[in-house]
């Protein structure tokens, strides 16, 4: 049969099960997890790219989030518990060709690993920082986290949350950032879009992913079951087209997203490496 | 509105002049109101008393647009009854249809521009290649309806001059011809309404309209276009198939993709796997598989020739 699959922009010859490894699947997480959507967006921004799986390098940390990076048939590295950022950044350093990919979750970027994102978004190291929030340590069981809306409830707060929460990106941006975005899972092809501007970007890269802890987080809020908690997201955002039209948009959409902050900076590889020639040379080697 | 420039009809011309009864219909952008301006001069022209009111609907979106002018010794409502408009032009031939029921029977004049403006909303089902719901009723069907019928394609005669937007003068060229004021006045308001560098071309497509119109006097089978036949209005004909597999082994049966698919064509069956329930509906749009968290859908479009006729 004289059959062609449409090759244009919009509907890309993108087969997932390219970029899977076939033997860990049916994954592991709960039914409706957006991690598994937030993986589908990364992968395809990968295959716009046209980037080898060879030359692709994914860290991750613990939690759901840090376990999305093993089912990705490509270089893969599960790291320790908030620390991806602090592999990767050695990694890149030793091997500038490989595009380093880092994800982690709201507890893993945030709580334990604050540090190593606030020092790597000031370095301005060329690696692509994907954060999924779904507002709660999922893996662990739902305890509170630094995104956690407030009086939501977690195992940890069995009164509701009262503590104010983290804005990843203002944080990220503050402390150096050179691309910062945020995207739903819900928009699954602007999130690819996103993603894909995130990689292209020479300097470090921060992406947050709002995506749902269904099974955890929703039930034990009565968010609904998994088409309503994805289907809530969109009431919540308010995309970065919208600007500053006005600051009470017709819905009280408290989610900006879209590309957020970004800037031309001397990225940390480059720099580090021009350095390290110029000292070799004074020593005669 | 201006004073006349000319002068005025005699005291008898006006007495017997009887009340006119215009209504122009159409959807935005499309001149409607320019008819009415210059009907409303020409009445005034004529020394008559002009009484004009309009409707914009969501004009930019392709909403409806109408117009009411009345002319004559003495006019006191505005607005048209229905069975009471000596003329109907449309600019739009489905809304021409929709408000035939204002022309008055036996003698109301309908004239319309055949072209078709299908609304957005007329297209009920998001499948590429799906049928619209926009009037049947061919031209043929209508004039041998109405007492005094003109369907014409105006907007390819304004196009042959240039511009299709005077598609508009050229229906005023044909009702020109079933109202009997001086071709002087018509061209006279036509020119000060239109801009300047649009005034020849309005001019050819008056004189256009009123051609056709008098050949189309002279022998009933030129009133309307022939080949214009009853037939279904189809949206962009689908030239892919498409082909949605789902991976039962994956699915998690979490019920995003029966939800969230725009057209619910996919369930969850009595093992709480998804399956496409309804593949007719299934326009490719691919939502259900950048959704599904779990990779167990697949939606490949596959290229065919488009169906032969
Ligand atoms: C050093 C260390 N401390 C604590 C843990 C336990 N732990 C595992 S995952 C996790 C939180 C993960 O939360 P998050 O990063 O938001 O990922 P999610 O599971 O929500 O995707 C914690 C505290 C650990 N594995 N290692
Ligand atoms: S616990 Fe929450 S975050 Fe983890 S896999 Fe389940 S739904 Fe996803
Ligand atoms: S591609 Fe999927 S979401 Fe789109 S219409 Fe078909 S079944 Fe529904
Ligand atoms: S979205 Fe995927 S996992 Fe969920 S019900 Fe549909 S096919 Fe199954
Ligand atoms: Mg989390």
């Amino acid at each position: 049969m004289n059959e062609i699959v449409r090759k244009d922009a919009v509907r890309p010859a993108f087969d997932i099960k390219d970029y899977l490894r076939l033997d860990l699947m049916p994954h592991f997480m709960c039914p409706g997890c957006g991690h598994g959507i937030a993986l589908r967006a990364l992968l395809w921004a990968t295959h716009e790219l046209g980037i080898e799986k060879n030359q692709l390098a994914v860290v991750s940390g613990i939690g759901c989030s840090g376990r999305v990076g093993a089912y990705i048939d490509a270089n893969t590295y599960h790291t320790t518990h908030g620390r991806p950022l602090a592999f990767a950044t050695g990694l890149k350093l030793a091997r500038p060709d490989l595009k380093v990919i880092v994800i982690t979750g709201d507890g893993d970027c945030l709580a334990i690993g604050g540090n190593h994102l606030i020092h790597a978004c000031r370095r301005n190291l060329d690696i692509t920082c994907l954060m999924l929030n779904n507002e709660v340590y999922g893996m662990t069981g739902g305890q509170v986290s630094p995104t956690t809306s407030v009086n939501r409830l977690t195992t940890t707060t069995p009164a509701g949350n009262c503590e104010p929460t983290f804005d990843a990106c203002k944080l990220a941006e503050a402390a150096g950032a050179s691309f910062v975005g945020r995207e739903v899972t819900r928009q699954a092809p602007a999130l690819k879009n996103l993603i894909r501007a995130a990689m292209e970007h020479d300097g470090f890269s921060f992406v947050e992913v709002m995506s749902d802890c269904t099974e955890i987080y929703g039930r034990k809020n009565d968010l609904g079951e998994s088409p309503e908690m994805i289907l809530s997201q969109k009431a919540d955002m308010r995309p970065e087209a919208f600007g500053n039209v006005a600051d009470q948009p017709f819905r009280p959409n408290r989610l900006v997203t879209g590309v957020l902050a970004k800037q031309e900076r001397p990225e940390y590889g480059r720099t580090y490496r021009a350095r390290a020639a110029l000292e070799r040379a004074k020593k005669g080697r | 509105m201006n004073a006349p420039a000319t002068m005025p009809a005699t005291t008898a011309q006006i007495q017997a002049a009887p009340t006119r009864n215009i209504m122009i219909v159409g959807v935005g952008g499309q001149g409607v109101i320019m008819i009415s301006k210059v009907m409303a001069l020409l009445g005034q022209k004529q020394g008559l008393q002009v009484k004009q009111s309009e409707v914009h609907g969501m004009a930019k979106r392709g909403g409806i647009v109408f117009s009411h002018v009345r002319f004559g010794k003495e006019v006191w409502s505005p607005t048209i009854a229905k069975g009471d408009a000596d003329a109907l032009i449309a600019l739009e031939w489905a809304e021409g249809l929709r408000w035939l029921d204002h022309l008055k029977p036996g003698s109301g004049a309908f004239i319309a521009d055949t072209r078709r403006i299908v609304p957005p909303f007329a297209c009920r089902n998001r499948k590429t290649g799906a049928t619209m719901n926009y009037a049947s009723e061919t031209p043929a069907e209508i004039v041998s309806r109405v007492a005094d019928g003109y369907a014409l394609d105006a907007t390819s005669i304004a196009e042959s001059f240039g511009d299709s937007r005077a598609a508009n003068t050229v229906l005023l060229g044909v009702l020109s011809t079933t109202l009997d004021y001086p071709i002087e006045d018509w061209l006279g308001v036509i020119e000060q309404l239109v801009p300047k560098k649009a005034r020849e071309i309005n001019v050819k497509a008056f004189e256009a309209g009123r051609a056709w119109a008098e050949a189309a006097q002279a022998d009933p089978s030129l009133r309307f276009d022939h080949a214009i036949a009853r037939e279904k209005t189809y949206a962009k004909p689908q030239d892919f198939e498409v082909r949605l597999e789902i991976n039962a082994a994956w699915c998690k049966s979490c019920d995003i993709c029966v939800k969230l698919c725009p057209e619910r064509c996919l369930a969850l069956n009595e093992e709480q796997i998804a399956y496409l329930k309804a593949p007719e509906a299934c326009t490719g749009c691919h939502i259900c598989e950048w959704l599904c968290p779990d990779f167990a859908i697949s939606v490949n479009t596959v290229s065919r020739e488009p169906a032969s006729a």
